[in-house]
């Protein structure tokens, strides 16, 4: 697969601060993959999803070193207006996601594609296509206002996809709702990744990046720790040295690995849980 | 980020970024919501202002100006036009309240209390001036209008009648403002107030 | 003061609803400034009965009627006492109360004013109840305001009632928590700022997410010409109702200036 996102030596210190938030931080994204960022609180994640989309150096002051070079192209010489078709940002709040100039769904989504002269012909298509794979078609003409938070985060996502970027950065985007909103949301996600879209996704639920990531970034105060496949991410790092906790999952494997009972792959999801304590039960 | 100094437009212009402009609607609505609270309190006061003064504190004196404009329209539109006219006080004292901070008129107490008299005293000139000029007098829309009506009475003249009731309405309310929005802005974290345009609350 | 939320405008199909917004603001304009410039003080009334009838084409003649006589009686009253006695131009005496004299000028002043008012007011008060505010934005952008401008306009009118929401919740919630909302007076005044703090320091959380939000959807565009999915385009009939404006608000200049000079 080819490298679709490139960061290279990226730091970045606010200007109301003496510390850098991110140190050095080199990977790669590669097309059509799901790239979960893990790491506790104030290691980076959210300065990391601000520095990809564009929004450090825009919007945000700092000191910012390094690149980020998306198909081979250096960001830091697009405008934010040029950034918004290539890489898409969704975050935690829902209602602070919506542009407040709308008085219905179907007027929110067209909000940023007016903002970058798409024609209505074109603005009607794009809608109708995108709302059907939100699942938000049935409240197209409702005011997004008087949505559920799960419903808002929907239109969220689909104001950011209407902009039709090739990368999409969710930045903990599930963690201010119920588990069922959250459950809808990536069922989307796994969708648009089906699509072709390469998925950014910073998340504190283990056991949903186990399930869905491709591969694991961890940061820990700042710096890059380890960046592999899930596998071996949660199946082979001390995860308590960067305070994340293993998947229950993968902790029962890791356990019965220490009793001697199971030596197999490190396990991901309950389908791989349920044919280890098989193997466990029968052998 | 550094800021290049291009003139007194330039200044304006500079003035309104992008989380300016964000800013307005939401200190529009902290000025309206001020008289909520005051009503749950059972106080008889709007505090018509607290978003006006973050935002000149915040973010300079054409983004207050801003906001005392956009609070009117929304009255205007939502409840009754004639707020309309009275746009203007909002804009003047957002001016003079943003220059005065910008000037250093913000910084303790005693300043804040020279800022909130000087902005308090031309808001009492120019809203007695509305209702004079556009009004005749009195609006007939609040119960200060009969206040008004009997102080022209007493002191003969329209001019001092509306003026001395306009000072009456005036002077405790913007004042009580003036200090919550000084409080406030004193427990905001420094981080938070230069994420805007001005370096004004040392 | 306004409480509930922005529903100043609903839907109602009318002929005023479909006119351009741009069409009734020069309306406001054309009537309200030609009230005060012509030397009448009928002029006003006049219009006023023409806004009835265009209320009543716009479905809103009963809410119309209420605001008319909401706002005329209580001013007329006002003034009536206010000018007719303390006008200082008062040389015509029409009667004496004896600690007062009510004078003509005054009158005619009080019903000039109320007239040209009741036309501003009444003229902007059937263009809010008929126009969609998502269309008068487009429509002002189609003209020539900025994109800024129109966010502006427009975020106002969404942010307000819902921190107004959020501050009846609040309110909800201190109210059975047991807020002291009935001790002395400085008791109720400490109360203000551990209620409206963490209001107000919510709200700037919110403008930096609201502000990143509208950079991520290319809010700070430049060099490009935006579009709308609102639409908002002229009509013939915009056209001609703007030129019928133009030229009844020439006429009545001219007619002005001949009455007040006396040049026939």
């Amino acid at each position: 697969m080819d490298s679709i996102l490139k960061v290279e030596g990226l730091s970045f210190k606010y200007s109301n601060s003496k510390e850098y938030a991110i140190r050095d931080i080199s990977f790669e994204a590669k097309q059509g993959e799901i790239l979960c960022v893990v790491g506790a609180n104030g290691s980076g994640k959210s300065t990391i999803c601000n520095a990809l989309v564009g929004l450090i150096p825009h919007y945000i002051d700092g000191e910012r070193e390094g690149t980020v070079k998306i198909f081979n192209e250096n960001t830091a010489g697009l405008k934010m207006g040029e950034l918004v078709t290539k890489i898409g940002l969704v975050f935690q709040n829902p209602f602070n996601q919506l542009s407040y100039t709308t008085s219905t769904v179907e007027q929110e989504l067209a909000y940023g594609l007016g903002n970058i002269g798409v024609p209505r012909d074109e603005m009607v298509l794009r809608i109708q296509k995108i709302a059907k794979r939100m699942r938000i078609d049935k409240f197209l003409h409702k005011n997004p206002l008087e949505l559920s938070g799960g419903q808002v985060q929907r239109v969220a996502l689909g104001s950011s996809i209407v902009m039709d970027p090739d990368i999409i950065v969710l930045d903990e985007c599930t963690s201010q709702l119920d588990p069922m909103g959250s459950e809808e949301i990536f069922d989307i996600i796994k969708d648009l990744n089906q699509d072709g879209k390469t998925i950014i996704l910073v998340d504190h639920d283990m056991e949903k990046v186990a399930r869905i990531a491709d591969r694991v970034m961890v940061l820990h105060e700042g710096e890059l720790a380890a960046i592999d496949t899930t596998k071996n991410i949660f199946g082979n790092l001390a995860m308590e040295n960067y305070a994340i906790a293993v998947p229950d999952f993968t902790q029962i494997g890791l356990s019965l690995q220490d009793n001697h009972l199971y030596n197999g792959e490190p396990i991901m999801n309950e389908q791989e849980a349920i044919a280890a304590a098989k193997k466990v039960l029968y052998s | 980020m550094k800021k290049e100094k291009t003139g007194f437009i330039g200044g304006i212009k500079a003035e309104f970024s992008t989380m300016a402009l964000v800013l307005i609607p939401i200190c529009a609505g902290i000025n309206l919501v001020g008289g909520s609270i005051a009503a749950a309190l059972k106080l008889p006061l709007f505090f018509d202002l607290i978003g006006t003064v973050l935002a000149a504190a915040l973010a300079g004196p054409w983004v207050a100006a801003m906001v005392g404009l956009l609070t009117n329209v929304f009255l205007a539109l939502v409840s009754n036009p004639i707020y309309l006219p009275y746009a203007l006080v909002g804009i003047i004292v957002g001016l003079v309240t943003g220059y005065m901070i910008k000037a250093g008129f913000f910084k303790n107490v005693w300043k804040m209390i020279i800022t909130s008299l000087v902005a308090t005293a031309i808001s009492v000139v120019v809203a007695s001036s509305i209702t004079v000029f556009v009004f005749g007098g009195a609006t007939g829309a609040t119960g200060s209008s009969i206040i008004t009506a009997g102080l022209v009475a007493t002191m003969g003249s329209i001019w001092q009648g509306v003026l001395t009731s306009a000072l009456i309405n005036n002077l405790i309310d913007r004042g009580i403002a003036f200090i919550i929005a000084y409080m406030v802005l004193k427990k905001i974290p420094k981080s938070f107030v230069s994420k805007y345009q001005q370096p004004s609350l040392e | 003061m306004a409480k509930k939320s922005g529903t100043f405008y609903e839907p109602l199909d009318s002929p005023i609803e479909r006119l351009d917004p741009i069409t009734k603001f020069v309306a406001i304009f054309a009537l309200g400034l030609s009230s005060v410039v012509f030397p009448s003080v009928f002029i006003g009334y006049v219009i006023l009965l023409g806004l009835f009838f265009v209320a009543y084409k716009a479905k809103i003649l009963k809410k119309f009627a209420k605001f008319i006589i909401g706002f005329a009686i209580p001013i007329m009253v006002m003034l009536f006492f206010i000018q007719g006695f303390y006008n200082p131009d008062n040389v015509t005496i029409i009667a004496d109360l004896g600690f007062a004299q009510l004078g003509l000028e005054g009158i005619l002043k009080m019903l000039n004013i109320v007239g040209s008012l009741l036309v501003f007011l009444g003229s902007f008060y059937i263009t809010t109840k008929t126009t969609d505010t998502g269309r008068m934005v487009a429509s002002f952008q189609r003209v020539g305001i900025t994109g800024k401008a129109g966010y502006l306009i427009l975020a106002t009118l969404n942010v307000i009632p819902q921190m107004q929401k959020k501050v009846s919740v609040i309110q909800e919630a201190q109210n059975s928590r047991g807020l002291e909302t009935s001790g002395s007076l400085k008791t109720r005044l400490k109360a203000i700022v551990p209620l409206i703090g963490p209001l107000i320091m919510g709200s700037l959380i919110d403008v930096q997410e609201r502000g990143m939000t509208l950079e991520v959807r290319g809010f700070g565009m430049k060099g490009i010409k935006q579009t709308n999915f609102v639409q908002a385009e002229e009509a013939p009939v915009d056209k001609k109702i703007k030129r019928l404006f133009l030229i009844y608000f020439l006429l009545i200049i001219v007619a002005s200036i001949i009455i007040r000079f006396n040049l026939i």
